[in-house]
């Protein structure tokens, strides 16, 4: 993978974790920004610009790409890259979620 | 019926702006265009608290921004040089994000990045390429012509305002940058 890539993505912002993880079925932004708000009671809102300007770019960067079009709104999905990014967040946020536990990971 | 407003805000004031435009439809003055660089038209309407907010997209905005924004509520009301103007009634908002063009602070801060770049710089890049050396043209006495002073007191207010406004908007900007690059999430 390319390290430039990971080093931009990972750790990566709140908003981008909620947009890669519900790209994992096709999804356009306003949907994306309803399931968010819907899956974390509110805590995360994503505003409009903030969530063209994330699609924009991670489509750019290969993380997402274009899915198909319902009612003049683009949809979204993962690519194999997106996978792997969104994998290696989720790795990261589990280690934080053992270690703020007080676990100690041994590998 | 119609009104006309002059009011001046440089790059660096858009927050204060957005607020002056909700103050306006608040007392019954909707926007409905902008002309450069300084002139606002309004209609009369029903008072109403409506939120504007800028947004600064440049060379183009296309039309996938102009749907999302549309699917998030946003009410498209023009563009004047780079900026695009949005409203939104404030009653249709339930939370500060859905009052808001930009929900974290990385893309408050790249808005702040792309007036610098595409606005800030055009501005140093006048002053130091033509302002500058058209007023040491003047003070070397190389200038030829009836219209010498004319051109020599014209660079030189010219030179007056862009140093302000260079000064004024470069120290007010990074500012801004500062304040949500520091909090960064």
């Amino acid at each position: 993978m390319d390290e430039k890539i990971e080093r931009i993505y990972v750790p990566m912002t709140e908003s981008g974790f909620y947009i890669l993880f519900c790209l994992q079925t096709p999804q356009h932004g306003y949907g994306i920004s309803q399931q968010v708000k819907k899956m974390t009671g509110g805590a995360v809102q994503i505003s409009a610009g903030t969530m063209y300007g994330a699609l924009s770019k991670m489509e750019k960067d290969g993380l997402i790409r274009f899915s198909h079009e319902e009612e003049k709104r683009k949809l979204y999905q993962l690519t194999e890259l997106g996978e792997e990014i969104l994998g290696m967040e989720i790795q990261r946020i589990e280690r934080l979620y053992r270690n703020s536990k007080g676990e100690y990971i041994d590998e | 019926m119609n009104k006309k407003e002059t009011r001046f805000f440089t790059i660096a004031d858009y927050e204060e702006e957005e607020q002056w435009l909700r103050e306006q439809h608040r007392s019954g003055w909707k926007l409905v265009a902008m002309t450069a660089p300084c002139f606002y038209t309004f209609e009369s309407c029903e008072p109403e608290d409506v939120i504007y907010r800028l947004d600064f997209k440049d060379p183009e905005e296309n039309e996938g921004y102009m749907d999302m924004l549309k699917d998030f509520g946003w009410e498209y009301v023009g563009k004047c040089i780079g900026w695009l103007y949005f409203r939104k009634a404030a009653a249709d908002v339930e939370s500060q994000e859905e009052g808001e063009l930009f929900s974290d602070n990385l893309s408050k801060a790249e808005l702040v990045s792309q007036v610098i770049r595409f606005r800030m710089l055009p501005l140093c890049l006048i002053f130091f390429c033509c302002i500058i050396p058209n007023l040491l043209r003047f003070f070397h006495g190389e200038m030829q012509g009836p219209f010498d002073l004319f051109f020599g007191i014209f660079f030189a207010v010219m030179c007056v305002i862009y140093v302000f406004l260079i000064t004024y908007c470069g120290t007010k900007l990074s500012r801004i940058r500062e304040r949500y690059e520091d909090k960064n999430r």
